[in-house]
This record gives C-alpha cells, sequence and structure tokens, in this order.
C-alpha cells in the first residue's frame, strides 16, 4: 500500500503529533475561571462563626481557635461584563459578584470559597487586599504564608488597611471606573505616582517586614458618603501588627524623613509678622540620613533639603512680591516641618515602630554595633524607642506660580 | 574526529556562556545569600574567581594537548587504566548533572507555572530535545549556542535594568560581614559549583580553529557568564534584601514578578523571563549531555556517538526522578555540586602538575642526552 518508507514515516509521525494538538494540562478556557479582582478580609462575627462547614478540617480538630476566624468578602470578574475598551454601551449591570466566606485561615477560606463557586479560583489577577483595622491590629503575619507560597500572587498587588469593615469595600461602587477593584487598586497606585504616598505593594511590605531594622507601612483608607474612598492616613505597624496611624499630612513628613524624593503635599505657614498664611506645596525633597554613636547610644541625624512651591495665599493684604518675604517664609516652613518630624518620630518611638528604617542605616553602616548590641528585631525595636535624633530641614521656594503678586 | 576544526574563539566563549547560564540564575541569590547575608555578591564573586581558576587550569591543559579531550590526554598523563577510571568518574558526573538539571527544570515548570502537568512530561520533553539535537556533530553543537546567547543574555539584563528603581542599597551594605566564615566557605563552593557546565571546554579545544586561543575564550566566557550572575545577586539582593531572599525558592524568579515595563505595557515580566530561561536551561543540558556521550564515545574509541545519544535517556530519566521532593533535590544539588568540584577543578590541577613533572622530567632527559 504505501510505496515506499519514506511515506510510512510521514504518516506515522502525523498520528504521533495528533495528541500535542490537545493542548497542555494546564490548558484553560477564560469563561471557566474564576477570577478573583480583589479579596476582603475581616474578622469574622459570632453568627458568621456558625456557617463555615467541614470543608478543610473535621470538626473542632484545629489548633486555630474559633475566635480567630476571618471572614474573607472576594470579588470575582464576571466574564463577558468586564469593559475591554473605552466604550461598552448599555453597560448598567454589574461587572462583579461579591462572595462572603469564613474560614480559620486565609487557605481555609478560599477553600471554602471554591465549594460555592463553580469555576476554578484563578488569583493571577488578585489587585488588592483589603484588610480592616480590627484584622491589620491583631496581626498579619499569619495571611502571608499562604500568599506567598501561591505562584499566582503578584507581589505588585496593592495592600491597604481600611477603617471600615473591608466587606464594605467589596461592595463599594464607584462612579469613576467600571470595575470597583481596578478603582481601588488604581487608587493605591496613582497616589503613589502623584506623591501622596510612598511606594506600597505586598512585595514590598514583605521585604521590609523581613528586614531586621525596618517596620512596614501601609495605605489607612476610609469610606466617605457611600462612594468615595480617602486616603486617610498612613498605618504603622510593630512586627505584624499594625499599631498606629497618622493623619495625611504626616504622610508628606514621613516621605521626607524615608527618603522619597517626589513631593505632594502642601501646608500652610503663616507669614512672619503677619496673621494671615500662604499654602506651600512640596515639589520634591533630598534626604540624606547619618547615624552615629554618641557615648554608645545610637543617634540619628536628618537633613531634608525641601524644593517647594507657593500654591496660594490667603488673603490679599500679603504681599508677595519680593524675595526677602520669600525667605522669611522659607524659614517659618523648615520650622513648622522641623517640628512635625520631631513630633511624628517621638510618636513612632513610642508604639516602638521604626518605620523611617534607622535601623536599617545602622545595621548596614555600623556593623560592629549592630553585631555586639542588636542582631535581632526585636532588640532593634526595644532600641528604637529612646534613640536621640536630630532634624535639620532647610526649604527652598524658587516658584510661586504665574501671578507677581 | 572526522569533523573539520571550524569552531571560532567567539562560538568558543558562546559555548562557554550559554552553557553556564542554566537552571542555576533562579536559586543563586538564594544561596548566595545564605551563606553571607549583605556579603552575598562578593561571596558571588570569590566562587566566580575559583570557577575561574578551574577553567583556566582546563584550557591550559587543553593547549598543551590541542589534539585531545580530557578523556584521552588522561590516559597520556597518568597512564591507560588511571586514566580510564578517572574519565569514568568524569562521565558519571556530567550523567547525574544533567539529569539533576533536567529535574531543577520540572521542578521550576511544576511549582511556578504548569502546576497540573506532570513532573515526568516536562523532564522527558526537555531531555527528548537534548537527545535528538546531540545527534549533530560538534559545528553544529557550536551554532545552536551561538544563535541562543543573544537571547539569553538581553531579556536577564532587561529585567535587571527595570527592576533597579526599587533597589535599597543599604541592603548591600556591610559588604562584607565577616561572621560566619565557614558559611561564606560553602557558599562560594556552592556558587562556583553552578560554573561547572565549563568543563566542556575540554571538549572544544580540539575542534578549534586555533587551540591557542582557548585561554582567550575562556576568559571572556567567564567574564560575561560570571558578571551575569554578580549582576542578578546584587540586584536581587538590593530589591528584596538578604532577609526576604531566605524565604523565596527562586529569588531571580520573584524578580522578574515584581518587574513592571514602565507604561502598563508589561505589569510583570516573569512569563518572558521563564520563556527564555527554558532556552538558557535547554543550552545547558545540551552541553552536558553532548559532553556526556562525546567522552563515551572517546572512552570507547568508537566512532559515532549518535547512538549513544537515546541509549543514555532512560538513564538520565531514571536519575532525574530520583529525588524526592524538591527540598530533598537542593540538597541533592548543594551536595552534588561540591562534591563534583573535586571533578571538575582538583582532578584537572591534578593532571596539569603531573603534566608538568613528566615534561619536566623529559627536558632533563633529553639535556642529559646531550
Amino acid at each position: 500500500m504505501w510505496q515506499n518508507k519514506h511515506e510510512l514515516i510521514v504518516v506515522f509521525l502525523l498520528f504521533f503529533l495528533i495528541p500535542l494538538l490537545s493542548g497542555c494540562w494546564d490548558s484553560q478556557e477564560i469563561e471557566q475561571r474564576a477570577n478573583v479582582l480583589a479579596l476582603g478580609v475581616d474578622k469574622a462575627s459570632e453568627e458568621e462563626r456558625k456557617k463555615e462547614d467541614e470543608i478543610s478540617h473535621l470538626g473542632k480538630r484545629i489548633p486555630i481557635p474559633d475566635e480567630e476566624m476571618i471572614k474573607v468578602t472576594a470579588q470575582i470578574a464576571i466574564p463577558g461584563r468586564i469593559p475591554l475598551g473605552p466604550q461598552q454601551p448599555g453597560g448598567s449591570e454589574k461587572p462583579v459578584l461579591v462572595v462572603e466566606v469564613v474560614g480559620h485561615t486565609l487557605q481555609d477560606a478560599m477553600l471554602n470559597l471554591q465549594q460555592e463557586v463553580a469555576d476554578e479560583l484563578f488569583l493571577g489577577h488578585l489587585r488588592i487586599i483589603v484588610l480592616s483595622e480590627e484584622i491589620a491590629r491583631h496581626g498579619t503575619a499569619r495571611f502571608n504564608d499562604f500568599l506567598r507560597r501561591n505562584p499566582e500572587i503578584r507581589r505588585t498587588a496593592a495592600l491597604v488597611v481600611s477603617k471600615e469593615s473591608a466587606a464594605k469595600y467589596m461592595n463599594l461602587d464607584p462612579e469613576l471606573e467600571r470595575v470597583p477593584s481596578l478603582y481601588l487598586a488604581d487608587m493605591v497606585d496613582n497616589l503613589s505616582a502623584i506623591g501622596k504616598f510612598p511606594p506600597s505593594f505586598i512585595g514590598l511590605f514583605w521585604s521590609i517586614f523581613s528586614s531586621k531594622g525596618q517596620e512596614p507601612y501601609l495605605p489607612y483608607l476610609t469610606v466617605i458618603e457611600k462612594t468615595t474612598i480617602q486616603l486617610n492616613g498612613l498605618a504603622y505597624f510593630h512586627g505584624d501588627k499594625m499599631v498606629g496611624k497618622t493623619n495625611p499630612l504626616e504622610i508628606g513628613i514621613f516621605m521626607a524623613v524615608r527618603g522619597v524624593g517626589r513631593g505632594g503635599y502642601g501646608a500652610f505657614i503663616t507669614v512672619p509678622g503677619k496673621d494671615e498664611s500662604v499654602l506651600v506645596r512640596a515639589v520634591s525633597r533630598k534626604t540624606r540620613t547619618k547615624v552615629t554613636l554618641r557615648n554608645g547610644r545610637p543617634h540619628v541625624s536628618v537633613k531634608i533639603q525641601y524644593e517647594s512651591e507657593i500654591d496660594e495665599k490667603e488673603s490679599a493684604s500679603i504681599e508677595l512680591s519680593d524675595s526677602a518675604i520669600l525667605k522669611k517664609i522659607e524659614k517659618e516652613a523648615s520650622k513648622s516641618t522641623k517640628k512635625s518630624i520631631e513630633k511624628l518620630i517621638a510618636k513612632t518611638q513610642k508604639s516602638k515602630s521604626d518605620i523611617f528604617g534607622f535601623g536599617e542605616h545602622f545595621r548596614a553602616k555600623l556593623p560592629r554595633y549592630w553585631d555586639k548590641h542588636v542582631k535581632t528585631k526585636e532588640k532593634w525595636d526595644e532600641i528604637y524607642q529612646d534613640i536621640t535624633f536630630d532634624v535639620s530641614v532647610d526649604s527652598h521656594i524658587h516658584r510661586v506660580g504665574m501671578k507677581s503678586k | 574526529m572526522g569533523d573539520p576544526k571550524e569552531i571560532t574563539t567567539i562560538q568558543a566563549t558562546t559555548i562557554l556562556i550559554s552553557t553556564i547560564i542554566g537552571v542555576g540564575v533562579l536559586p543563586l541569590p538564594l544561596f548566595a545569600v545564605r551563606a553571607g547575608e549583605t556579603s552575598a555578591p562578593f561571596v558571588t564573586l570569590t566562587g566566580i574567581f575559583l570557577a575561574a581558576v578551574g577553567l583556566f587550569i582546563l584550557a591550559y591543559l587543553g593547549m598543551r594537548h590541542p589534539q585531545k579531550t580530557i578523556i584521552t590526554y588522561s590516559q597520556d598523563i597518568i597512564g591507560k587504566w588511571l586514566g580510564r577510571i578517572f574519565s569514568i568518574f568524569v562521565i558519571a558526573f556530567f550523567l547525574i548533572l544533567t539529569s539533576l538539571a533536567a529535574r531543577e527544570f520540572g521542578a521550576v515548570v511544576v511549582t511556578g507555572v504548569l502546576r497540573e502537568t506532570p513532573l515526568e512530561v516536562t523532564v522527558i520533553v526537555m531531555l527528548l530535545l537534548a537527545s535528538i539535537s546531540c545527534r549533530n556533530n560538534i559545528n553544529v553543537f557550536s551554532y545552536i549556542h551561538n544563535f541562543y546567547v543573544p537571547m539569553i543574555l538581553a531579556p536577564v539584563l532587561i529585567v535587571v535594568a527595570f527592576s533597579l528603581k526599587n533597589a535599597n542599597l543599604l541592603y548591600l551594605r556591610p559588604i562584607f560581614l565577616g561572621n560566619d566564615l565557614r558559611g561564606m566557605a560553602a557558599g562560594m563552593l556552592t556558587v562556583s559549583a553552578l560554573f561547572q557546565g565549563s568543563f566542556i571546554i575540554t571538549m572544544i579545544i580540539p575542534s578549534m580553529k586555533s587551540p591557542k586561543k582557548a585561554l582567550k575564550a575562556s576568559f571572556w566566557g567567564i567574564l560575561i557568564s560570571g558578571g551575569l550572575y554578580l549582576l542578578i545577586v546584587i540586584a536581587t539582593v538590593a530589591i528584596f534584601g538578604p532577609e526576604e531572599i531566605k524565604q523565596i525558592f527562586w529569588p531571580t524568579l520573584e524578580l522578574a514578578r515584581t518587574t513592571a515595563v514602565p507604561g502598563n505595557i508589561l505589569q510583570r515580566l516573569d512569563i518572558i523571563f521563564l520563556a527564555v530561561w527554558v532556552l538558557a536551561v535547554f543550552t545547558t543540558l545540551f552541553s552536558s549531555y553532548y559532553f556526556t556521550i562525546h567522552s563515551l564515545k572517546e572512552l570507547f574509541q568508537l566512532k559515532d556517538h549518535k547512538m549513544l545519544s537515546y541509549f543514555i535517556l532512560p538513564f538520565v530519566f531514571f536519575l532525574a526522578m530520583l529525588p524526592q521532593n524538591i527540598l530533598h533535590m537542593y540538597e541533592i544539588i548543594q551536595y552534588i555540586g561540591r562534591a563534583g568540584l573535586l571533578i571538575t577543578i582538583m582532578y584537572p590541577a591534578f593532571l596539569l602538575i603531573i603534566d608538568f613533572l613528566r615534561s619536566w622530567r623529559r627536558g632533563e632527559n633529553v639535556a642529559k642526552q646531550t
């Protein structure tokens, strides 16, 4: 039948190749995936705790007490309803499905969630994880293991702390973006791009949490009205537990000390000799941190150079027409910034939370001291409580805008 | 032996580069940081230095015996039987190295990307590819390496360049943390074990157009591949910090996952990185596989190596399946790697010394006669 051996080989080869056409084991259609876009983690309330079925463990055979159970609210994309282009007519349907589950740990909750969703959960598009303040104050370390171990999770996903329950954020319906979780994630990314918050993503949170001489920080959000979210401050941590929050303007102060170059916050500065004030906004900064030992005790000196701009003056009686008055404003600005910095450092010292990473400077620059007296993170937090510091701020106002007076 | 001598110096260099860069790039920062914390770049540098010494010894030996590989000239230097016994060790070692590289590749793919695909399938596909390619002669071998090198180097450099904006230079200090010298020495050995593929130079020299330039080729080969390894260690440590790296199996892969091309073009680079990394693994596997069968051929004085290509496949596959799990695998890799330095550095050094002594004695005899 076959004319020669060669032809036979070719036919055999073709048959041999057919199984390859079926694709690989991991092929999965996009509609059959439940893309989780956002997760909110809350503490489970008493009646919610009873909802858990025996999915990942039988009865009480789990060392985590029921009081520590969590409620996870997941936002899952509904296939076909996520707008892909700029124009998607007639879209009033909600593009996401919100599901609530309880569990003892994060993975426990995810297993429980899978039991309720027909399609396989996919976490590769997870953009943001919201932790309620209650959970954050209780400790975040127990979520890290699952998130680190799972190869689908992006290190660039955002992690935030919310004042209200995290579930509220999952049900939020912001007007600016069709997909609520994308708006939430953009909130964090874009605000750090315009200098309202230092770079913050889950990978960075982990790196800071692991390193010995610094403590992590996260954005702190609150809901205003029904659909608006506000960046309300910076949540700072001691170990994995949130211990406090700053007010929004202090984020700017924090960024200055931490050495984030991009400025974004403005503050009212009283014009010397008058009762009125002008709004001075930081454009960029340069920070130099020096660490020394004074009589064997750690001492930090921070030098910050501000490059600022006058955005607005409060009343017409202020004359902004000569450079002498700018000099005075510069001086006043430096003075008030210095005060706020000292206040903020003292505040974090009280709660043993070295968010500025001074400890890293000691570890890097004075390795002998570190090896002898510190060595561990816990020890550094103790020492941080009573380190001494001096701050010097040097403001320069080079621009006043388009107005000559 | 019938092949024309066509390999140029540049080709020899590219063979070395693409052979050295392999599966090792992924766990390299973890090995270095475990050994030296913030002095991980220093540990890496010493490891590279040690590997360079081994490579130069091999290149020099090859230049003294430009027609032969280590399998054949060892028989001249230390006697026929002793040379053969040592050669069996060398071949066995590269057989194990090939299987471990294939297994490590499979482990990464199964854990990181294709989670449903059986481990056996990823390993066997890679080994089949290598064994089919190994049926070519040594000139084709060098073309394949030459072709892939730019594709291996460029993406790694891109990932490193884009990631550096998140770097924190404090993580790299103090540069020399001298509190665990034994650990650092062990780390140095582990790092230099990642360069063992450079042994391939002994097989290339007889086919080079001008074997005298072997030393030059080795110098550039180790400079480029070592430079790239050092760059990867510096970048990962500067971005994650030593403490975080200790928690990650493959920091280099994690680096690609964290890095985004600005402007929302690509939000994570790991897919590109992995695609390229598959090439890098393939070239490494290809080299060690080729070396194994080529050496077998020379040991048994056969004419052709082609049929050996499929013959050893089941052995390699079987060895690759031996480690029980990923932790077990890395224990074996580190152990075998360090022990292998005896074969890849100490053995050539021993040969070189004997060779020197012999030629010195021969010179003396000649002097006596005249």
